[in-house]
């Protein structure tokens, strides 16, 4: 990865400030256009199948309507430029054609497996679709041609089940090197039963079914490795462009808002429950006696080196407030200007946040914004179809989502217009650098007053998410705008690393004067280059 | 339109007595309920006798005072409260007291400044309809110009913020969510939720046709003087709506999505209630009510000179604006002549024409005659109905409810009350409830909980009881508890609440109450209708007893049916047909229905939904089970043999006969209960791993599952059954298990070697069956003492062993193949 020259490159004009400059843009503040700009303009819905469920998402004796196929897309795999495979919450994987159509008024739905347990995830890999369980990793084939799958393969099994039911595996996913790769989730309050089939560590106190909170891969020889451990609620997983594997956790004890972790061997994230199987043979993880709770996050990092930072936090209700699946945008331009960036789904909010990643000294780290609201139901899958078009697969029961439907599956497709967004923020050792999508005003971009700046942190403690804390507000002290304007040089004093940096850019409009789509950014910045 | 139908009296006697045969009432109900009840809800589209020239608008007086000389004092009283007459003119009567206008303290954020200055230079024509009297009539045009200015200007400078909305995981809400309502699910919520009672709807709205009963439709062909004759004109008179104004010139998206969200902290007087709207539900019908155009943001106090602010300021209580509306910390002052010394003939009166300096109503004639009549009679006494009927005039409960014969929904909003997914229960499943009688019926607080809201019964209905603010409802449900109060009847009606008694009580709701309403969430298939579990909770116990015996008396065009007919029970088998008893009991059952089973009926049509019933190919389903485990896989067959095989011992577990298993919740409870078999003849097999290497014949049978064979999954053949494949110490397994023509089980083992790795010191050994005693049948057979009974085919039987360790006697088969062997195992209990 090239590293960032961020010393006044050549395309930089150095900011004249000019009294007339802020007329022009006092001017243009009085005659704005409406606040938020319509994500429907750059980015359409299509609604394949939605429900109503005349139970409430959370009620214990949550029904389905009795007469339709409960879509509650808990996978989704893509066959062809006409089919997709999906997989539902109550245990079946269906074949649904016709589901590029616009109107899609002609889907057709095929029952390909069945009988399976909770499945969250789904992946077309060779001949077959592997599919994930609760208890196992299974590859489902059809072996007679009639698209009736008729082989249910135990790809891997062994880890702790002991029946609680926050224990959802999700995955798989598969890496550049053919590894499959998926996620354990902690149990919740234990009871009885299920305590006998604990696993413990007992200087830490921790006791949690084995590699319950891990990730855990595949290899293609058919061996279960497990990789990184900390997880608490790792429901989305996803691969980069470069072949990097990701997940998102959930707010919650010990994780202060959502976050997106790099996987990789031998890191620790957070949760100290996954470190009953710290011990257990095959764990490249060793030597935590103890966990450094109650401080800040960045405090914690120092006292605990196996502690990593995530590459993003995701601010709590500002960019979600539950973070699932992560899809890459491979489509070549396809799907709009964001090519080689990830997309986050998000449960509560019922809406897509997207995701900038770059690396600094071999890590991680990057900047999150708001990207489209208003899917039907909770947002748990996504998956790029042929077209470069997202499928998006909802469901929002044990919980609650701004959707109000119960389920279904929706596409969300570029319409060929490209949105006013901070396409990228990029860290320098003296500020930021934000890249567009369209060139912007050069009066509006060049004046410090169109951006506002705040940095802060959480709390890494045991208590059930943390605010914002620590806060700053670092100042801005030069502004510079590329000669083709699509590059912004923010020069900011009292960087911080290790915390968040949020940035409103609300000031700045394009040349055409169009208001930035999404003017915030959220920037982790775990390193100053 | 009434004057080409002249039909005779006769006649018209003849076909309303046709009309009550065919009604479906008057099939179950005597002939005068149903008489009653056609009084109610006749339809309509009569002419009114209001005038629409700009006097204030009070829905109740509108409706019940306007064309009828009766009762001018109480709808003169309604009018002093409505038109805030004792903001000024004290009363200690705490029914007249004012009702007051919004609270300003954020009206720069709230209103639009134009909207603002037309309203104030003539609010009778831009807000018609409205209470709020012209303060500055008869001031010349540019005096009045110059004062508007400044008190919009005092205005434009109150900026309290707007309340902030917490978003949580339960309660989601989006980020500016005023900014994200759509248009269409706006006006299906406007017409759904209640606005429309009083407001005015869309005729173009696509409501579902309403229905008239054959009556309804032969009275719009009556002309006025005939329904007038038949006393019918107040139920056939269209009901006027509150006029909304100029929203769209008033309010921005932000300002009335936070109103509706929560309208009594803007206006505390009530008399707008929340509908309990979720953020995203009050952008949705402020969205509808202004339209989609995004109009500009309402910036607060701009460019005002602090001389013209403060000028506002002064005017803001000098008009005895401040009277009624709160801005800032100014107190009202003003102390006019207190309301019972007033002269209603003064020439400087306000309730007639407008002088400089006096507030202007624009009243009209009948209005001035009502105000009048209050006032001659000032101090009359109030009684608990009366007071009740003066708070349902005021908050308007009247545009839903139905009491002593007065109000509810109006012939021309019939439509627009609808049951969800338009199942038809009557009107009872769509209307409001009528409030006769209630405090009789409902505890005291239940009836506190169901004004304020709190309760809802009828999720089967779309429309929702409002939220009124605080205080607003005065005391409603005390004096609805005095007004209906009875004697008190024997203390202890329902004194038997024994097990016995609950048990009976539900047997009797198989006999019918099932049939219309729900248990504790679960009903029969498509039944809507109210919850009975916490019935006990809501009910007086003697009206339950009553409405029991005899419903159409105490609820009139109930569709509950009489189980009791002439006060004898239709089911004499339960507690000997004892009516009385029989009512005992169903409250015994209402009062235990927490820890009760559900009724029998219920409990079938519960399973009955999610029951996984296998037909010619065999059904599975992985899950949770009770003595199988966390790695269950359930197999169903046609055959209805079924077993569980546990893929994570690797064993089969489980086997039993007749219905197979109910997937709900497996398929659907986030919290993941075992799994049961639902049939008989349930059958655990020996517990532990069903194949082990053993030293020798006399070694222990491992206790552990940590050496249990490794599964690899299976295959379905093309009889829809599963082959379970499984690896233990070099041997491969496929292990096929259905169902035999002695139903039964029988195994179908396939055993290949595929490496050489098993030692030559250790043998791999088959368990066919395991117990504290296992006992010898027949040749190749043996049970243990749960009634397993595992046969064996030959040679394998005769190589077998039958030994005790540790107290556990096993008949244990080895395993010696160096290729491929297969063999059955047949299975009875």
């Amino acid at each position: 990865m090239v590293k960032l020259n961020c010393e006044k490159p050549f395309w930089h004009r150095s900011k004249t400030s000019c009294v007339v400059i802020a007329i022009v843009v006092i001017s243009l503040c009085d005659h704005r256009l409406p606040a938020v700009a319509d994500e429907s303009d750059y980015y359409r819905m299509i609604t394949i199948a939605t429900s109503k469920s005349s139970t409430e998402s959370r009620s214990k004796r949550w029904k389905p309507a009795l007469d339709a196929l409960a879509l509650e897309v808990s996978g989704l795999a893509v066959l062809d430029d006409h089919r997709i495979a999906v997989a539902i919450r109550k245990g079946e994987v269906w074949i649904l054609d016709g589901v590029y159509d616009d109107p899609p008024d002609q889907v057709t739905y095929k029952q390909f497996a069945t009988g399976l347990h909770e499945p969250l995830g789904l992946l077309r890999h060779d001949d077959s679709l592997y599919v994930m369980q609760r208890t196992e990793l299974t590859r489902l084939r059809d072996t007679d041609g009639d698209d009736v799958a008729d082989e249910y393969m135990t790809v891997a099994k062994g880890w702790g089940v002991t029946g609680n039911y926050h224990e959802y595996a999700f995955g798989p996913k598969i890496d550049h090197d053919g590894n499959l790769w998926f996620t354990l989730n902690l149990g919740l309050g234990l009871q009885k039963e299920q305590l006998r089939k604990v696993i413990k560590n007992e200087s830490l106190g921790v006791a949690q079914g084995l590699w319950r909170g891990w990730g855990m891969k595949v290899t293609p020889a058919g061996e279960m490795i497990p990789v990184c451990a900390g997880m608490r609620s790792p429901s989305g997983i996803g691969v980069n462009r470069q072949g990097d594997m990701f997940y998102t956790d959930q707010q919650g004890n010990w994780v202060g808002t959502n976050t997106l972790h790099h996987m990789r061997e031998g890191a620790f994230f957070h949760h100290p429950d996954a470190l009953a199987s710290m011990n257990q043979s095959g764990s490249p993880i060793h030597g935590i006696d103890s966990i450094p709770g109650g401080l800040p996050f960045p405090e914690a990092i120092k006292r605990l080196p196996q502690l990593k930072p995530p590459a993003v936090w995701f601010p709590y209700k500002k960019v979600g407030q539950s973070a699932t699946d992560i899809m890459l945008d491979d489509s070549g331009g396809a799907f709009g200007p964001f090519d080689g960036q990830l997309f986050v789904g998000e449960f509560t909010l019922s809406s897509i946040s997207r995701v900038f990643l770059e690396r600094v000294d071999g890590e991680y780290q990057g900047a999150c914004f708001p990207f489209r609201e208003g899917f039907a139901s909770a947002v748990i899958r996504m998956e790029q179809g042929t077209d470069g078009g997202m499928f998006v697969g909802l469901s929002n029961r044990g919980w609650s989502s701004l959707g109000t439907a119960s389920y279904g599956l929706q596409r969300l497709v570029w319409t060929g217009k490209t949105p006013m967004e901070i396409k990228e923020m990029r860290a320098c050792s003296d500020g930021f650098e934000l890249v567009f999508t369209k060139p912007v005003d050069t009066a509006s971009a060049e004046d410090a007053e169109s951006y506002s700046i705040s940095s802060y942190t959480y709390n890494y403690h045991a208590t059930y998410g943390s605010d914002e804390i620590m806060t700053e507000r670092p100042s801005i002290e030069d502004v510079s705008v590329s000669d083709d304007g699509l590059r912004v040089k923010l020069t900011v004093a009292g960087l911080r690393e290790l915390f968040v940096h949020e940035l409103h850019a609300d000031g700045v409009r394009s040349r055409d004067g169009e208001p930035i789509v999404h003017p915030a950014a959220y920037y982790t910045l775990n390193r100053i280059p | 339109m009434y004057h080409d139908a002249p039909p005779l009296f006769p006649s018209l006697f003849h076909a309303l007595l046709k009309a009550l045969m065919l009604s479906q009432c008057a099939m179950l109900y005597p002939r005068s309920l149903c008489l009653f009840a056609s009084v109610m809800v006749a339809i309509g589209g009569s002419g009114s006798l209001a005038a629409d020239d700009g006097s204030p608008f009070v829905a109740g007086f509108d409706r019940f005072h306007r064309e009828t000389a009766e009762h001018a004092a109480i709808g003169g009283r309604l009018l002093i409260s409505e038109l805030s007459c004792t903001a000024c003119h004290a009363s200690e009567d705490q029914e007249l007291q004012a009702k007051r206008g919004p609270n300003l303290d954020g009206a720069g954020r709230r209103y639009r400044t134009d909207w603002l200055k037309r309203y104030l230079n003539d609010p009778h024509a831009i807000k018609p309809g409205t209470t709020m009297p012209d303060v500055m009539g008869g001031l010349p045009d540019d005096q009045r110009r110059r004062a508007i200015d400044a008190i919009v200007a005092f205005l434009s400078n109150q900026e309290a913020e707007y309340p902030v909305l917490k978003s949580t995981a339960s309660n989601p809400i989006a980020t500016q969510f005023w900014m994200k309502g759509d248009n269409d699910r706006g006006a299906e919520l406007y017409h759904q939720v209640g606005c429309v009672a009083c407001h005015e709807p869309d005729e173009d709205y696509p409501a579902p046709p309403y229905q008239g009963s054959e009556l309804e439709k032969m009275l719009s062909e009556l002309d006025p003087e005939q329904i007038e004759e038949l006393g019918l004109a107040d139920a056939v008179r269209r009901v006027r709506s509150v006029p909304h104004g100029d929203i769209a010139g008033k309010y921005s998206h932000q300002s009335l999505a936070y109103f509706l969200y929560d309208p009594a902290h803007i206006r505390p007087s009530g008399r707008m209630p929340s509908l309990n709207l979720r953020p995203d539900e009050a952008a949705d019908i402020a969205t509808y009510l202004i339209g989609d155009a995004a109009a500009p943001n309402l910036d607060a106090g701009q460019g005002d000179t602090a001389s013209l602010v403060e000028a506002g300021r002064r005017l803001f209580v000098e008009l005895r604006c401040s009277q009624c509306h709160h801005a800032e910390d100014i107190k009202p002052s003003v102390v006019a002549r207190p309301l019972a010394e007033l002269d209603v003939d003064a020439p400087n009166s306000c309730i007639e024409t407008q002088h400089v300096g006096l507030p202007g109503y624009g009243l009209d004639a009948v209005q001035i005659g009502s105000i009048k009549s209050a006032l001659a009679a000032i101090n009359s006494d109030s009684t608990a109905g009366s007071k009740a009927h003066a708070t349902m005039l005021k908050m308007n409960c009247y545009a839903c409810h139905t009491r002593d014969r007065r109000g509810g929904v109006g012939p021309n909003r019939q439509r627009y009350f609808e049951t969800v997914s338009q199942v038809d229960i009557g009107d009872e499943g769509r209307l409001p409830s009528p409030l006769d009688g209630v405090g009789r019926k409902l505890r005291r607080v239940a009836l506190d909980d169901a004004l304020k809201a709190n309760i809802n019964v009828r999720p089967h209905m779309f429309v929702r009881m409002p939220k009124f603010a605080g205080p607003s409802l005065n005391g409603l449900a005390e004096d609805l508890a005095n007004a209906d109060a009875v004697a008190k009847s024997a203390a202890n009606l329902f004194s038997d609440e024994s097990e016995q008694m609950a048990n009976a009580g539900r047997l009797l709701f198989d006999t019918g109450c099932v049939q219309c309403h729900w248990v504790r969430g679960e009903h029969l298939p498509g039944v809507v209708g109210i919850d009975l579990a916490g019935a006990d909770k809501r009910l007086q116990p003697q009206w339950f007893h009553d409405f029991l015996l005899n419903p159409g008396a105490m609820k009139s065009r109930t569709r509950m049916p009489t189980f009791f007919p002439d006060g004898r029970s239709v089911n004499p088998n339960v507690l000997g047909g004892d009516t009385e008893r029989q009512i005992e009991s169903l409250w015994a059952y209402i009062k235990h229905i927490e820890t009760q089973p559900l009724p029998e009926k219920i409990e079938e049509g519960k399973v009955h939904d999610f029951e996984l019933v296998p037909g010619d190919r065999p059904l599975f389903l992985r899950t949770f089970m009770k003595d199988v485990g966390t790695h269950a896989i359930a197999v169903g067959f046609g055959e209805r043999v079924h077993y569980a095989f546990d893929a994570d011992v690797v064993r089969l577990a489980q086997a039993w006969r007749g219905r197979f298993i109910d997937a709900h919740g497996t398929w659907f409870d986030r919290f993941t209960p075992l799994a049961v078999p639902l049939g008989d003849d349930v059958i655990n097999f020996p517990a532990g791993v069903e194949f082990a290497t053993l030293r020798s014949e006399k070694s222990a049978w491992p206790k552990t599952s940590r050496q249990a064979a490794t599964f690899k999954g299976f295959r379905i053949d093309r009889d829809g059954v599963p082959t379970f494949l499984y690896h233990i110490d070099g041997f491969d397994i496929q292990d096929r298990i259905a169902p035999n023509s002695n139903h039964g089980l029988t195994r179908s083992m396939q055993i290949h070697r595929v490496d050489d790795k098993l030692s030559k010191s250790a043998t791999l050994w088959f368990r066919a069956n395991a117990g504290g005693k296992l006992k010898r049948e027949q040749t190749h057979q043996y049970s243990n003492e749960s009634g397993l009974a595992v046969t064996l085919p030959q040679p394998l039987d005769r190589l077998g062993v039958v030994r005790t360790i540790d107290g556990i006697q096993d008949w244990i088969v080895p395993i010696n193949t160096a290729g491929e062997m297969s063999f059955d195992v047949e299975y009875q209990w």
